[in-house]
């Protein structure tokens, strides 16, 4: 089980690349920032919200497939957090829909 | 579980950590899906009233706590990135540094507590309200556990209870923390932000 | 049977065997007065009978846990119970408490019971599960106190296992929650709020740590399956179970006065509930497929499979139903309640208590390892004849509970109690035969124990 992961850091140690990982919490943060912003302006409307859960989704997504190591491991595992998060995600914007349009 | 396929070929059995916690996580994703779901739809019933008292919230303190939150769960991914190449000390150092964003967080969600205690809200004072509170507090309470096990798994890296080959307990915890962060991450846009 | 002062869990479960005898008899003339309303009267009144019924049940189910620990404990603490003097003791104040209180309910009205016991002195009584003399409830205090006190000192001085601390933590509970049964306020609200605390954290709590630990028990015995995957197991159970437990009472709490939030939590956490029974579902099935061994005692593991399956269905499907404030708005307190409670007693507490009777009682009779193979034929059949006589009970209690809403509730014409009770009495004609085949059940149980024939003997590989 403690086969080292993809991301493992041996090949990225002292070069100038990346790590995965932390490619991905500029990710979480950038997207976090812009919904700061867009919460800040009080922004409304459907396209609005669609572009907030499926940064959402995104969020979501990389967090578990790279925080959690949900990438390496059998497709089932995954599947279940995937279905859950398009689920949840995609129920939040149809409650949003009907009560909003 | 033998019949891996092509599909899966070369990939893990299980997720990282002891399978038993993902049948936590689940468990607990679950709870606060159902708590999500509840809260849209009530929205749904009620959209002004939602929309109003959402404007009440201190959606900086809520997009920096998300902030603090993602980056105390990236240290954690560095703690065990440091132990698979034995780097105890600089594992250690992660760890603690996650649980010093780990504190951030409560310090903020409790000052933010305090403001709305301050005006007089309470679970009884509109549908939004006894949402708001009812789920940061429980999430609240998984941080606070999730401090607590990452405490452990600390002191545990100081003590050299994790190796390069041996570090299965860390992974474990650490996956408790990301799920908390995981459920954050949708907490924050949908009752801060999505109006 | 390793150890000598397991026999004392031997009078424990013979006193739970009859006492449930007796709570179905009961049952049954309940049953006959639903539809012949003055059927006994006036020697023994409903609301007697009813009593009595849940009040054995509780008792024979506290016998049961009280001789599954017995049995169980020393075995796991590798060590002589600390004091086996003390459990005969307590086993005859335990078991004279609860005759005495079961005659003064048939013999003596309850407003002089309560008056003869001192009731004013610290009003206790009159409340369902709870109608026992303030006296009594002192004197059962200080049983179980022994009994803890026991158990928990041979297993500090023996070996630990998870198995035994997750069952010695249920039964702490059981004793700590109870206390809520002294305290009476005058508030209705508050009351009922603290009713709950007894009722609902038992049966949706700490019980079900017991019945968790059981379980565990039984199937490390039955199927030699590694310690270490039943103790993983059993960690995310307790987690479960008192994470959704817990705030689940809110479930109870919808309608007495409480603020509305608690409609929602109490949604929320109880619709939550059925995990930890689904879990022991898996978790049951997972062993008995990695089972290591044959064990000869085949009825005892159709038991221990069964249990957690009708728990599921009883606690966790029929629990579900009608949880949601929502719907439990028309369900509270109808017909449905009742199916949901005896399927989800029957299944988790009933069949637990009557899964380890069935591993423990062959070998407490002095017997190898397993009743002969004609005596667990004949409690096999009693296993599906209570099970699915209980399963038609509960059909039967919920057709009639759907109906009596329907009539009762939201029809056109909602019509009074009495006149929809007269309409549904088909029911419960049918959930009197079905009572019967379950008492016929549990005679061949009885029975079965009494069967000769050539023992099966030590475990056989697989
Ligand atoms: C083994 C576990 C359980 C047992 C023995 C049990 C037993 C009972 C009993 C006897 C009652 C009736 C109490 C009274 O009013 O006198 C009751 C009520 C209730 N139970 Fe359970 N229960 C269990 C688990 C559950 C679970 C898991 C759920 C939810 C998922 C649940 C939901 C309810 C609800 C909503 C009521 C109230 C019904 C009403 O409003 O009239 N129960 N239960
Ligand atoms: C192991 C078997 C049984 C268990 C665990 C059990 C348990 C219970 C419980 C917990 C209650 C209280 C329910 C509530 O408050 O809603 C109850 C009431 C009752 N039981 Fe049973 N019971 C069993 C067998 C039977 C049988 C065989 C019959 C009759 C055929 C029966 C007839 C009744 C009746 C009529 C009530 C009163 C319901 C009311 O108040 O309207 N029970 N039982
Ligand atoms: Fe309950």
């Amino acid at each position: 089980m403690n086969q080292p992961h993809n991301e493992s850091s041996v090949s990225h140690r002292g070069s100038m690349t990346l790590r995965p990982c932390t490619l991905v919490w500029l990710a979480l943060v950038g997207l976090t920032l812009a919904m700061l912003v867009v919460g800040k302006m009080g922004l409304s409307g459907g396209n609005v919200v669609a572009l907030l859960l499926v940064a959402t989704l995104i969020k979501t997504q990389l967090v578990a497939d790279i925080f959690m190591g949900l990438r390496q491991s059998r497709l089932l595992w995954r599947m279940i957090v995937t279905v859950y998060l398009v689920g949840v995600i995609g129920l939040i914007g149809l409650a949003w829909w009907l009560g909003n349009v | 579980m033998q019949q891996t396929t092509a599909l899966t070929a070369g990939k893990e059995d299980y997720p990282p950590g002891d399978f038993v916690i993902w049948i936590v996580i689940y468990a607990e994703l679950l709870a606060f899906g159902i708590f999500f779901l509840s809260y849209a739809f009530a929205r749904s019933q009620n959209v002004e009233l939602f929309n109003a008292s959402q404007l009440e919230l201190n959606r900086t303190a809520g997009a920096i706590n998300t902030l603090v939150l993602i980056t105390s769960s990236y240290f954690v991914v560095r703690s065990i990135a440091a132990i698979r190449e034995n780097l105890q000390k600089q594992a250690a150092r992660w760890m603690w540094a996650a649980i010093g964003l780990g504190s951030i967080f409560i310090v903020i969600k409790l000052f933010e507590f305090y403001t709305k205690y301050d005006e007089g809200i309470t679970l009884s004072s509109n549908t939004f309200y006894m949402f708001y509170l009812s789920m940061t507090f429980f999430h609240f309470m998984h941080v606070i556990l999730g401090l607590v096990i990452l405490t452990i798994m600390a002191t545990k890296i100081r003590h050299g209870d994790y190796t390069a080959q041996e570090h299965d307990g860390m992974e474990t915890g650490a996956n408790y923390w990301h799920m908390v962060d995981l459920v954050w991450i949708i907490l924050f846009p949908l009752v801060y932000v999505i109006r | 049977m390793q150890y000598q002062s397991q026999m004392a869990a031997k009078p424990y479960f013979i006193a739970a065997i009859l006492l449930f005898v007796g709570q179905i008899v009961f049952g049954l003339i309940m049953g006959l007065q639903y539809v012949i309303g003055d059927f006994l009267f006036p020697e023994i009144p409903f609301n007697v009978a009813r009593m009595v019924h849940t009040n054995l049940l509780i008792v024979w189910l506290l016998f049961g846990f009280m001789g599954a620990t017995y049995y169980l404990v020393p075995e796991e603490a590798e060590t002589e119970l600390h004091s086996t003097k003390l459990a005969y003791i307590l086993f005859w104040i335990f078991l004279g408490a609860g005759v005495v209180t079961v005659l003064g309910y048939l013999l003596v009205p309850y407003a002089t019971l309560a008056r003869i016991t001192g009731n004013e002195i610290l009003p206790t009584m009159g409340r369902e599960f709870l109608e026992q003399p303030t006296i009594i409830k002192i004197g059962l205090v200080l049983v179980i106190l022994g009994f803890l006190y026991n158990t928990t000192i041979t297993i500090l001085k023996g070996r630990k296992t998870v198995v035994s601390w997750v069952l010695l933590l249920g039964l702490w509970g059981l004793a700590i929650f109870f206390l809520f049964a002294f305290y009476n306020p005058h508030n209705l609200v508050l009351d009922k709020y603290y009713w709950w605390w007894v009722v609902h954290l038992w049966v949706e709590g700490v019980w079900e740590l017991i019945m968790g630990a059981i379980l565990a028990f039984v199937l490390i015995k039955l199927t030699g399956v590694d310690r270490e995957v039943v103790e993983k197991w059993l960690y995310v159970i307790i987690a479960m179970t008192l994470l959704t437990g817990i705030i689940g009472t809110g479930h109870h709490y919808y309608w007495i006065g409480t603020p509305e939030y608690w409609q929602w939590w109490g949604s929320i956490f109880s619709a939550l509930e059925p995990i930890p029974f689904f879990m022991m579902v898996i978790f049951a099935f997972n062993m008995a497929n990695k089972r290591r061994r044959q064990h000869p005692n085949k009825a005892a593991m159709l038991w221990a499979i069964g249990t957690p399956v009708m728990a599921f269905l009883g606690a966790g499907v029929w629990g579900f139903l009608h949880t949601l404030a929502p719907v439990n708005f028309y369900t509270h307190g109808s017909q449905i309640t009742a199916a949901h409670g005896h399927m989800a007693f029957y299944g988790a507490y009933v069949m637990i208590v009557l899964a380890i009777i069935s591993y423990a009682m062959p070998m407490l009779r002095g017997r190898a390892a397993a009743n002969s193979d004609k005596s667990q034929v004949i409690e096999m059949w009693s296993f599906w004849l209570m099970t699915v006589s209980m399963v038609f009970i509960t059909l039967f209690l919920t057709g009639a509970g759907i109906l009596q809403i329907w009539l009762q509730r939201i029809g056109e014409n909602p019509q009074s109690f009495m006149v929809v009770q007269e309409k549904i009495s088909l029911f419960y004609w049918m959930r009197e035969v079905a009572g019967v085949i379950f008492l016929i059940g549990l005679v061949l149980y009885v029975i079965s124990f009494f069967i000769g024939g050539e023992e099966r003997t030590a475990p056989a590989k697989a």
